[in-house]
């Protein structure tokens, strides 16, 4: 091999290289991407260039084409050539445009026509026949270039096989029979319960991808309208922006027997031993009767278990009574059976699920705690958990209280309970919105020496009750012991006490003043108490000084209180030393003898109590032993309480129903027993609300709002003294039980409301809650959690964070994939200083709500929804139950747009240009005849 | 091998008459041009060379003609645009899901990750075998296949083209489902996921979603992290002083690094505020404005990213609400006189309160009783149904659209339906009441309040086509008027009306099914979208219903009723003459979180990656034959003029 040959063969290699390096190139350049379109439009028509590039060829070929024409050896003339190298490029020309793939819009009026035919539980068999004979009288309707596919949907939608030529309508299967058939189970397994749903808009989603290009797009839904998933009317916009035009049909079957639970609703609010009633909404297609049985938790219903219905045509609200004993979650479970005609039995079972609030907290301060039982045992038996107490043990802290939703403070003195823990009560009531009842007793109201206390002023009812007109007044001596050991503080209390007792007689009352060392001084004569600054005045003015002589001042007293007219009379002496006794005795046993009551008051270690003592018991009063001289003053408020007011009254009444009261529903109050007596007080005005009255129209129960909470005063008392005819009738425990539940504290912290549904287009749970604060203000920023327990009986729990949208508004929305009854709740929280420079989570309020998700909505028997499917067939230029498919395959004037490839007519013209092509070249065309003359080349 | 084009016989025909033709053109003999030639001994080697290469001479003709015939067979064969026989028997079936969400505008990849996703597609489309068919669909808040199944190209690259971007979340269970549908009872099924895999979990109200046989692949798209969004903003009036609002917005920082951002909210196009915020790494910032008032009926929140902090997503950098607007109920009160019902109505200063008199009413008014948005009738029952909504006091003439069941004597609202409006912010458990009358109830009537025993005594319902609510007692034989639930029930009712609930908020959520209320009587409303297309919805139950996917400000047309109420459309949202309008956003963390994610997993099983798509073999055998007819057009084209062939 020489050197040439070895050159032409490396030449020729690399060469077929190059070939094929421009070969690969150009394959990916022009075939495999196609690069960029050129489009543009003509006459109303819009055409494209998909692979442009391919042009190309036409622009290199051409010069080829006529650079070999130059090279001819061929024995043609030259205009033959001329015209030959013109065809040529010309079909080349046309191949190139051909691979560039011209396409333009072209208009058609073919028609393809989806039938979607619902095949779910809620369609009888003899609809589904129906649709499939209108498939059939379809298919021999269509014109020849029309398509018809079908697709059957219940929960999902599926296509059925149909060739495009079919002359008999496909068998229309229900989705349940295809999915046994496909996991080869036997007929008669149970029927997909948890699948049954109608989704139309799925269908129509698949649908979309079976209209061929070109073809104008045409549906027609055979179903009920009863849709469980998917919004279809919003469908139908999409379907429109598809250019899907919709037809629909309507079953017309007359609608089977058909027996339905529609929902079972229990109150909001259910509380332990309180009855109510349970609703149904049972749907009935035809009159009929029905067995039903309701069971709480495990065990039939006690109120009322079992029940035959008659049910009318239509909707039907069935009510059972039923009362729940135990605190706790509570499931009812309503089956309906003996049914003559009933198509689904899946929709004969609900179930709902409430949560009831534990047994009420009452905290029972009794001063008397020996005869506590009475009231504590009757409150137990209503359902309520009773604590009682002393007044000693009566919580000072708000912390304490906050357990308690009632309070009962019965028959306690003033004095046992400190000024803290009478605070703590009303802020118990005012700012946490605590029950609070005030009980009267022989330590109640003024003679407990509650006036001008914090617990006065929280009352309906005011303690400074006026004498009626025709009572003559009460005189009183104070004798007040000025020795020199009062001298301070002590003398000081006396006179601020001695001023208290002024104040608090009424003006026809009289009052006397001694003050007396080794003597007596009447630094006030006898005088009329409206004389009040005079008195205080002189009052003012005792010195301290001298020795303890009690026995001139007491009978100096009872002298003057001789010569006095007056109803009661009274002495209070206060003594804070020993003194000679001679006397004393006989002198008290003298003073109760003229109708006279002495109380005597010790102040201090150093007084001989047993004397004074003694000394009140023969007076017929009362004996004090103070300690603390800053006492003294509520110790003579109270002395002076008890004998003006004469206000315990000490009758045999009935009490009289003034106002209505919610909680006095179903109590009988004509037939109350009689109260032995009351302490006298006076309402306050409104909003204090009067419910019961004594015969002389003082008031015996009065209420009130105080801030959150409620604040009720009963002037006679809880027990065995004044109610002991009470305890004995049938009405006392219910009275007290209902007067409690009414004004107990309704929540434990703010309660918002929320709003719970199953959203019917997706299934999804929606919860919401609307935090608004009391002051219009929407609560921002809460960390809202939400528990779902279910479904019950299960205790299945999970836990969800809650987001905020919008100001004071928590949502939540997620997908319930389960049936029952479900119990919600929700927890807000909100950071707080925790005190040690950190931040807490403190729960601020609660929210609670329950939601019941019975069996697929596909059994709730819902009516055909025709409005639905006419606005969905209207949006789209369809129409509701079309006349027949001339209808629906009539193109109405309508044309589709679709790509139109023209490569094919390039192609076509190519053949042609090229047989033209070959006739010029087998045939002369040109000097047939004319001899050419000899080449110059010859000539040579 | 079938022809998808020209049918065979056909094409046999054409090849007939074109073989005949061009065979027809080879018999005939050329005829040679006389040329003069004055030198014997070159006529004696044309001689000689003749019958040397005769036969040489006719091999050439012949492999001309079958040069002629094979470029033919290929053009004919194009026409026929054969394919493989096997794209009927096997073959992939794909259902090429693409994201179209609004995490997809993401411009982390140029131009955005919508474009890169479907250049993939496209990819994919021209790497199909001969037998694969592929199905497009676009993925948002809904499934739009956009085509048919098919293994044409050029119609899948079209259905690839008109996939666009939506503001909305994806569905992907949805989606899901649909293409398990569309695969079902097909061989080779596969789906193929182009998203960036922020799609959540693959469970809806049915369940997890069960992919059974069919093969998913997942192609990822994006790759920046980096996105400040807006993700709650609204407004929402203050429920008993609506005069005043308060107004939410809460932004997002879901990239691993600390951005800092200016917040401007707008009212009516004007600044109401500005804010500079820094935001750390992944956290949530709510911020509240309260107490706003003034005239602003659109506010829009826009933000923007400061310093060297990124932002790949845009989509999620504007919101927009509308305030609901307050509209003058026009009221009218028959009654023969109420201070309570009066000094009640005075309350709002949003009422427009006619009084009147039974007899006037009868009248006066009888005949426009569509001009006024409520009538309170107060212990009076005209005969004929009022054709507005109406609130009944007391109703015991013959004339009420509630009949009376029986007397009560005390009764009392022992069961309330708390969650009904018109029951909002009222305590009436202790309301006393001395005499009232409980109702019959008629089919789609809501019990409100029932009296313990005695039946319900506050019922609303549909007469007519207007909501009516019906009390039954006289609120002055009870406490109820010196309580603060008279005057809240009362506007409560009238707001139930009206539609003008507390609750309403300020805009829609993109993606979720729109019911816009309009009130009753359109069926058909036209929708303007933000981009100012115009389409027609529908109306069902006095509700447009509408699956939005676009964020912005909608206005709602309703055409005009000959008993439209001057100034009542629907008279809710922001109603103004005959239209609504309203505010929709994305507002969605999912979305606004656009990192994209390196594995999707779905019923347990791990998508894997895209593989075999990458043959490269275009399927349209056609382009190939005319390559070949082109490259033998040239080949003829020398031979015949360098006479190899003649």
């Amino acid at each position: 091999m020489n050197r040439r040959e070895i050159l032409r063969r490396v030449a020729f290699g690399a060469v077929v290289i190059a070939v094929a390096a421009a070969g690969l190139w150009a394959y990916f350049h022009y075939v495999y991407y196609a690069g960029p379109t050129i489009a543009w439009k003509r006459g109303g028509k819009d055409y494209e260039l998909l692979s442009p590039r391919n042009l190309i060829i036409a622009a290199v070929g051409a010069p080829f084409f006529v650079w070999m024409i130059g090279r001819s050896l061929a024995d043609l003339p030259w205009p033959q050539r001329i015209i030959s190298v013109i065809l040529r490029i010309g079909f080349v020309t046309l191949l190139a445009f051909g691979l560039a793939r011209l396409a333009r819009t072209a208009t058609t009026q073919k028609v393809c026509t989806v039938f979607l035919v619902d095949v779910s539980e809620s369609v009888p068999d003899a609809a589904i026949a129906d649709a499939r004979a209108e498939i059939q009288k379809a298919i021999d309707q269509r014109p020849k270039d029309g398509l018809i596919r079908v697709i059957t949907f219940s929960a999902r939608p599926r296509v059925v096989p149909m060739a495009d030529d079919a002359t008999t309508a496909p068998a229309l299967e229900r989705h349940d029979a295809i999915e046994r058939r496909e996991r080869k189970e036997k007929a008669d397994g149970k029927k997909l319960g948890a699948d049954a749903a109608t989704d139309i808009s799925s269908a129509l989603q698949l649908a979309y991808g079976l209209y061929p290009a070109g073809y104008l797009r045409r549906g027609v839904i055979f179903t009920d309208g009863v849709q469980t998933d998917g919004d279809l009317l919003a469908e139908a916009n999409r379907a429109r922006e598809f250019g899907v035009k919709l037809y629909t049909e309507t079953y017309k079957r007359p609608v089977p027997g058909e027996v339905a639970l529609r929902e079972l609703r229990v109150p909001d609010k259910v509380r332990v031993g309180e009855p109510f009633e349970l609703h149904a909404d049972i749907f009935a297609s035809r009159a009929q009767k029905a067995k039903a049985t309701l069971k709480q938790g495990e065990a039939i219903n006690g109120l009322d278990g079992v029940r035959t219905l008659d049910l009318k045509a239509g909707e039907n609200d069935v009510t059972f009574k039923s009362v729940v004993r135990v605190a706790g979650e509570v499931t009812y479970a309503l089956d309906l059976t003996d049914i003559e005609e009933d198509r689904f039995k899946e929709n004969n079972h609900y179930t709902v699920t409430a949560a009831v609030p534990g047994r009420p907290a009452v905290l029972y301060v009794e001063g008397n705690t020996r005869r506590a039982s009475y009231l504590a045992s009757a409150l137990s038996a209503q359902e309520f958990d009773v604590d009682v107490r002393e007044p000693r043990e009566l919580p000072s802290s708000l912390r304490e209280l906050e357990r308690y939703d009632f309070l009962i403070l019965s028959d306690t003195p003033a004095d046992a309970v400190s000024l803290t823990q009478q605070d703590a009560v009303e802020s118990y009531v005012r700012d946490l919105g605590g029950g609070f009842l005030f009980a009267g007793g022989e330590n109640g109201y003024g003679l407990g020496g509650w006036y001008h206390t914090t617990i006065e002023r929280i009352l309906p009812v005011r303690m400074d009750s006026e004498k009626k007109k025709d009572e003559p007044g009460v005189a009183m001596v104070l004798i007040i012991d000025r020795s020199g050991s009062m001298t301070g503080p002590k003398l000081e209390m006396a006179k601020a006490a001695a001023k208290a007792t002024a104040d608090t007689l009424e003006g026809d009352d009289m009052l006397e003043v001694i003050a007396f060392d080794t003597s007596p001084t009447k630094v006030v004569k006898m005088t009329s108490a409206k004389y009040r600054a005079r008195i205080q005045n002189d009052i003012a003015r005792i010195q301290a000084g001298g020795g303890t002589e009690i026995f001139s001042a007491l009978d100096s007293g009872y002298q003057s209180l001789s010569i006095t007219r007056a109803r009661k009379k009274h002495i209070i002496l206060l003594t804070d030393g020993e003194a000679p006794q001679g006397g004393l005795r006989e002198l008290s046993q003298q003073i109760a003898a003229e109708g006279m009551t002495l109380t005597t008051v010790g102040l201090g270690a150093d007084v001989d109590a047993n004397l004074l003592r003694n000394m009140s018991d023969l007076g017929g009063g009362r004996y004090y032993g103070v300690s603390d001289p800053s006492q003294l003053p509520r110790v003579f408020t109270k002395e002076t309480e008890l004998v003006s007011r004469s206000a315990a009254v000490e009758e045999y009444f009935q009490p009289r129903v003034v106002a209505p009261a919610d909680f006095l529903r179903g109590i009988d109050m004509g037939s109350s027993p009689f109260l032995h007596g009351y302490v006298a007080t006076k309402m306050k005005p409104a909003p204090a609300q009067e419910i019961l009255e004594s015969e002389i129209g003082e008031p015996i129960l009065a209420r009130w709002h105080v801030g959150l909470g409620w604040s009720l005063a009963w002037t006679s008392d809880v027990k065995n003294l004044w109610a002991v005819e009470w305890l004995k009738w049938p009405g006392y425990g219910q009275f007290w039980g209902q007067l409690v539940r009414e004004h107990m504290r309704q929540k434990k912290r703010q309660q918002f409301d929320m709003r719970a549904e199953i959203d019917p287009a997706t299934g999804h749970l929606k919860a919401s809650i609307d935090a608004i604060g009391g002051d219009d203000k929407f609560e921002n920023g809460l960390d809202a959690k939400f528990f779902i327990k279910g479904p019950q009986p299960s205790q299945e729990a999970k836990t969800l964070d809650m987001k905020q949208t919008a100001p004071g508004r928590y949502e939540i929305d997620f997908p319930l994939d389960r049936y029952g009854s479900f119990l919600l709740h929700a927890a807000l929280s909100k950071p707080v200083d925790d005190g040690r420079g950190g931040i807490k989570m403190a729960q601020v309020a609660e929210s609670y709500g329950h939601v019941t998700n019975p069996y697929p909505r596909e059994y709730l028997a819902l009516a055909p929804d025709a409005v639905t499917l006419a606005r969905a067939a209207e949006i789209t230029g369809g129409k509701l139950d079309p006349q027949g498919f001339k209808e629906v395959f009539d193109p109405a004037g309508q044309t589709i747009v679709y790509h139109m490839d023209l490569w094919k007519w390039f192609v076509g013209a190519a053949i042609a240009l090229y047989l033209l092509d070959l006739l010029m070249r087998r045939m002369r065309l040109f000097d047939r005849k004319k001899t050419v003359r000899p080449s110059k080349a010859a000539t040579a | 091998m079938i022809f998808a084009g020209l049918p065979f016989a056909t094409l046999a025909t054409i090849f007939g008459a074109a073989a005949a033709v061009m065979v027809g053109l080879y018999i005939l003999k050329l005829r040679r041009r006389v040329v003069a030639v004055p030198f014997s001994p070159l006529w004696q080697k044309i001689l000689r060379d003749k019958e040397a290469t005769s036969l040489f001479s006719k091999l050439k003709r012949l492999l001309s003609l079958l040069l002629q015939l094979a470029l033919l067979a290929l053009l004919v064969l194009a026409l026929g645009d054969p394919r493989a026989a096997a794209t009927l028997i096997k073959g992939r079936n794909v259902v090429v899901l693409v994201d179209a969400s609004a995490s997809m505008q993401a411009t982390d990849v140029s131009p955005n990750r919508l474009a890169v996703a479907k250049d993939e597609v496209k990819r994919l489309i021209r790497g199909m075998g001969g037998a694969d068919r592929m199905l497009i669909a676009q993925m948002d808040a809904a499934i739009t296949p956009m085509g048919p199944m098919s293994g044409d190209t050029s119609e899948l690259e079209r259905a690839v083209d008109s996939v666009k971007a939506t503001d909305a979340r994806a569905d992907w269970p949805r989606a899901l489902r649909f293409a398990t549908d569309t695969l079902r009872n097909v061989d080779n099924g596969e789906i193929v996921v182009v998203s960036d895999g922020n799609l959540g979990e693959a469970t809806d109200s049915s369940g997890p979603v069960h992919l059974g046989d069919v093969k998913l692949s997942y192609m990822p798209v994006g790759k920046a992290k980096d996105n400040v969004a807006i993700t709650q903003f609204s407004v929402r009036r203050y429920p008993l002083d609506k005069s005043r609002y308060e107004v939410m917005l809460e932004v997002k920082n879901t990239s691993p690094d600390p951005a800092d951002v200016e917040l401007t909210l707008l009212g009516d196009g004007m600044l109401v505020d500005l804010t500079k915020l820094r935001l750390k790494p992944g956290e949530r910032l709510p911020r509240f404005y309260p107490n706003l008032s003034g005239a602003s009926r659109t506010l829009e929140a826009k933000l923007a990213v400061v310093g060297d902090t990124k932002d790949a997503l845009p989509a999620d950098d504007h919101a927009y609400a509308l305030l609901p607007e307050r509209r003058r109920a026009k009221v009218l009160v028959v009654s023969t006189g109420d201070t309570y019902l009066e000094a009640a109505l005075l309350l709002d200063e949003y009422l427009d309160v006619t009084s009147a008199t039974p007899l006037e009413y009868a009248t006066k008014y009888a005949q426009k009783t569509n001009t006024f948005d409520t009538i309170v009738f107060d212990a009076a029952t005209p005969a004929e149904l009022p054709r507005t909504n109406a609130l009944y006091l007391d109703p015991r003439g013959p004339g009420s659209p509630f009949k009376i069941d029986k007397e009560l004597s005390e009764p009392g609202f022992d069961k309330i339906d708390r969650k009904h409006p018109i029951v909002r912010f009222t305590a009436l458990d202790q309301v006393n009441i001395a005499h009232g009358h409980s109702f019959k109830l008629e089919p789609g009537d809501k019990v409100i309040g029932a009296s313990e025993g005695g039946g319900p005594i506050l019922v609303a319902g549909t007469r007519g086509g207007h909501k009516m609510v019906a009390m039954g007692f006289d609120i002055r034989e009870s406490d109820l008027p010196l309580r603060v639930a008279w005057p809240v029930l009362l506007l409560n009712t009238i707001n139930f009306f009206t539609d003008e609930d507390a609750s309403y908020l300020s805009s829609f959520r993109t993606g979720d099914v729109w019911r816009i209320p309009v009130g009753q009587g359109p069926t058909q409303a036209t929708l303007k979208l933000p981009g100012g297309q115009e389409q027609p919805v529908p109306v069902h139950e006095g509700r447009a219903v509408f699956l939005g996917q676009r964020a912005g400000f909608y206005d709602l047309e309703l055409p005009a009723t000959p008993d439209q109420k001057p100034g009542a459309s629907g008279a809710d949202l922001g109603a103004a003459g005959n239209s609504v309008h309203f505010a929709a956003n994305l507002l969605d963390d999912t979305e606004s979180t656009i990192a994209p994610q390196e594995k999707l997993t779905v019923d347990g099983k791990e998508a894997g990656a895209v593989s075999a798509f990458h043959v490269g073999v275009r399927r349209e055998i056609w382009i190939y034959l005319l390559f070949i007819a082109i490259a033998i057009t040239a080949l003829e084209w020398i031979t015949y003029h360098r006479r190899i062939t003649v």
